[in-house]
């Protein structure tokens, strides 16, 4: 099957002539879409996590160290899509921990608005990876190489964290959009890692270029797209192909995703493979839309209520004071 | 310090000083109700944050100070509005007592009943008054259904529920501040939703339906936090012959205006709710409100304030009751026995689950997951 339809050939990255690997996750009996349980969602996606990995299995095993990038950019609850569910990162590192004899770690990172530890302690990393020898570590802590990438043959200067620069790097990314619309996905989850004063489009691909994920893993067990919804499937391939299933499944187009559309460059339609995914069905149950909106308020409304409220005489809410 | 009579702290002009300790989110909407409020004059803002004291004196705060002892001990105050964490609510009122300020609290009253009993003692030996900020009964919508229900409009209540839902300190996407960690912390607010949204169902329940009996109860954490973020209470009311349930929780993202809050009472010939009592379109009614007030403008009438966002509205009118009580030497309609009690039925549900807990533990012979990711 094809995933996308727009793109030609060339290739981005390692991989990117590879197909996408899928896999449905057995949800049989699962009541509302969701199993509170995290040992039984781990083991519903043993076999899943399996067969996606499996190519990439031999590379992971020459690995010293590896470490997992989740989106765990903040501590929303994991039914919402809105980020990746801890239970595959188990899954994944259990898996791991049975093939190679690397050290794993999960990474994220501290943001302006909430540390990366408060938000892994949330979403329980920290007790789920007391379970085996991984560690959850903060990469806005640690060493920084500088790097330099071309991308559309402009020079991109990136800053990247040491750990993801010199260990072999598993992208795991939900499947939800940003704020702006397009897919957040795996290359933008590399990007949030790295800084960079470049063309927000170009850093993403240049993210992906430097730290050369081995393997790109799209947790699609819940997607969001305006309102959750049970995918029940994993797919894995290189961070742009991953990258472009994700954007098919949530009915975005790759023309209007400037870094997608450049990493992809000429590489043609992305191909699944895999037993028991029916692409097409579940590109028809993922909901299209977008983030839910801002509470900011729009400044027309602030302005207007503001004369109402000159006019006669009350008071303006908090909420409504537009910045001032 | 003795205690001072209530209306000799009063100024000449009969006008209220009022100071705001605390003005992050509902310390600004205290501030802005105090500010529009005939007979008050909002003379001074605390916070210890410097945008928050920006933002205060924009809204019309004469003066501000980074710590709120220090505007209790520098200005002539009649009463105070205590907008801080639950942390320092105690502390709060102990140095309002030593100026002899009546003080608004914010709800919780207090961390625990023991607090909450050390702050009352505290304010009975100092003469100062307490109101505590519960307004589910301010809002139109509870006032409506209280109405029905005291005219008996379906005969006898067996049952009745309340469910109270946001998306408490970490939002919904977008994410755009970041979340403040004390209220996730149970040494700063001695609970969770129960704490934070529960004690305001427990206070419009009593003001329903009397005094109120937990018999069960059960908390649930969605996320690994360190306090509930979802609670179930099961209670009677005996002098109605009413089974309650209530269920609050942060768990569920709020899109404002639209908020959810629901209450029905299912009576013998049918059913009152306050969905009922709101307008059906949230901006019709907020428009139909903000004409309202223009033309009482043009009539020379006073507005009300925050008309057209009727949850606001609440907070005005829970402030305004405060301070005319204050004003007319009454207690607070309100007050801190109110604020204890709710609680102290808070306080029963967390031991009552707790034992609920425990007895499943024996039973299992494992220990209950605290955690349902």
């Amino acid at each position: 099957m094809s995933a996308t339809d727009d793109a030609t050939s060339a290739t981005d990255d390692a991989m990117n002539g590879d197909p996408v690997r899928a896999a449905v996750v057995d949800a049989t009996g699962r009541r509302g879409g969701w199993d509170s349980d995290i040992d039984a969602r781990m083991a519903a996606l043993e076999s899943p996590v399996r067969d996606v990995l499996e190519p990439s299995l031999e590379t992971l095993a020459a690995a010293d160290r590896l470490t997992l990038v989740p989106d765990a950019h903040y501590p929303f609850h994991p039914s919402s899509g809105m980020v990746t569910d801890p239970a595959v990162i188990g899954s994944i590192v259990s898996r791991l921990e049975r093939r190679t004899d690397a050290d794993i770690a999960v990474a994220g990172a501290s943001d302006e608005r909430i540390s990366v530890a408060r938000t892994a302690e949330y979403l329980g990393y920290a007790s789920l990876l007391e379970r085996f020898g991984a560690e959850f570590v903060d990469l806005a802590d640690e060493s920084r190489t500088e790097d330099i990438c071309t991308v559309d043959g402009s020079p991109v200067a990136l800053s990247v964290p040491e750990r993801l620069a010199e260990s072999t790097v598993i992208v795991v990314p939900s499947l939800r959009p940003t704020e702006n619309g397009p897919v957040a996905g795996a290359m933008r989850a590399l990007a949030a890692l790295v800084d960079s004063t470049a063309d927000p489009e170009r850093v993403p691909v240049a993210a992906t270029r430097v730290i050369e994920p081995a393997v790109s893993v799209l947790d699609a067990t819940t997607a969001y797209g305006g309102d959750p919804a049970a995918g029940n499937a994993l797919f894995a391939g290189s961070a742009s192909a991953v990258d472009a299933v994700a954007s098919s499944l949530l009915g975005r187009s790759l023309e209007t995703d400037a870094a997608l559309k450049t990493a992809r460059g000429d590489a043609g339609p992305v191909t699944v493979e895999g037993d028991g995914v029916d692409f097409e069905r579940l590109r028809e149950r993922i909901p299209d839309g977008e983030l839910p909106p801002s509470d900011e308020t729009h400044p027309a409304v602030s302005t207007a209520y503001r004369v109402y409220a000159a006019v006669a005489g009350d008071a303006v809410p908090p909420q409504l004071e537009g910045g001032r | 310090m003795a205690p001072t009579p209530l209306l000799n702290r009063l100024t000449d002009s009969n006008a209220l000083s009022l100071g705001i300790l605390g003005v992050g989110n509902i310390g600004m909407v205290h501030l802005k109700s105090a500010a529009a409020m005939p007979g008050v004059t909002v003379v001074a803002a605390a916070d210890a944050v410097p945008e928050n004291r920006e933002r205060a004196e924009r809204a019309g705060a004469s003066r501000t100070y980074d710590d709120y002892a220090t505007l209790l001990n520098s200005e002539d105050l009649d009463a105070a509005v205590v907008a801080l964490p639950p942390f320092l609510h105690g502390e709060a009122v102990e140095r309002a007592a030593e100026a002899g300020v009546d003080v608004f609290v914010e709800k919780p009253l207090a961390r625990t009943t023991d607090e909450a009993d050390e702050l009352l003692e505290t304010a009975r030996k100092a003469g100062i008054a307490i109101g505590v900020d519960h307004t589910l009964r301010y809002q139109p919508d509870m006032a409506g259904v209280k109405a029905a229900y005291d005219e008996g409009s379906v005969g006898h209540v067996p049952y009745a529920s309340i469910t109270r839902l946001n998306d408490g300190p970490l939002g919904r996407p977008p994410v755009e501040n970041a979340p403040p960690s004390w209220p996730l912390d149970a040494d700063a607010v001695g609970g969770g939703s129960l704490l934070e949204l529960g004690v305001h169902c427990f206070d419009v329940l009593e003001w329903l339906f009397g005094d109120l009996r937990v018999r069960d109860a059960s908390m649930g954490q969605t996320l690994e936090i360190d306090v509930e973020d979802a609670a179930t209470v099961l209670m009677e009311a005996p002098e109605t012959g009413t089974t309650i349930t209530l269920h609050c929780g942060s768990y569920q993202w709020e899109q404002l205006p639209e908020v959810n809050t629901r209450l029905r009472l299912e009576g013998v010939t049918g059913t009152i709710s306050n969905q009922d009592h709101l307008p059906r379109n949230f901006y019709a009614g907020a428009a139909k409100s903000a004409l309202s007030n223009v033309a009482s403008r043009l009539t020379r009438d006073e507005p009300d304030v925050f008309g057209p966002t009727f949850y606001l509205q609440a907070h005005y009118d829970a402030l305004a009751d405060f301070c005319d009580a204050i004003r007319e030497d009454e207690q607070p309609p309100v007050d801190g026995a109110d604020g204890r009690r709710t609680l102290a039925l808070a306080e029963r549900a967390y031991e009552l689950a707790a034992e609920t807990d425990e007895a499943a533990d024996e039973i299992d012979g494992l220990e209950t997951p605290e955690v349902t990711l």
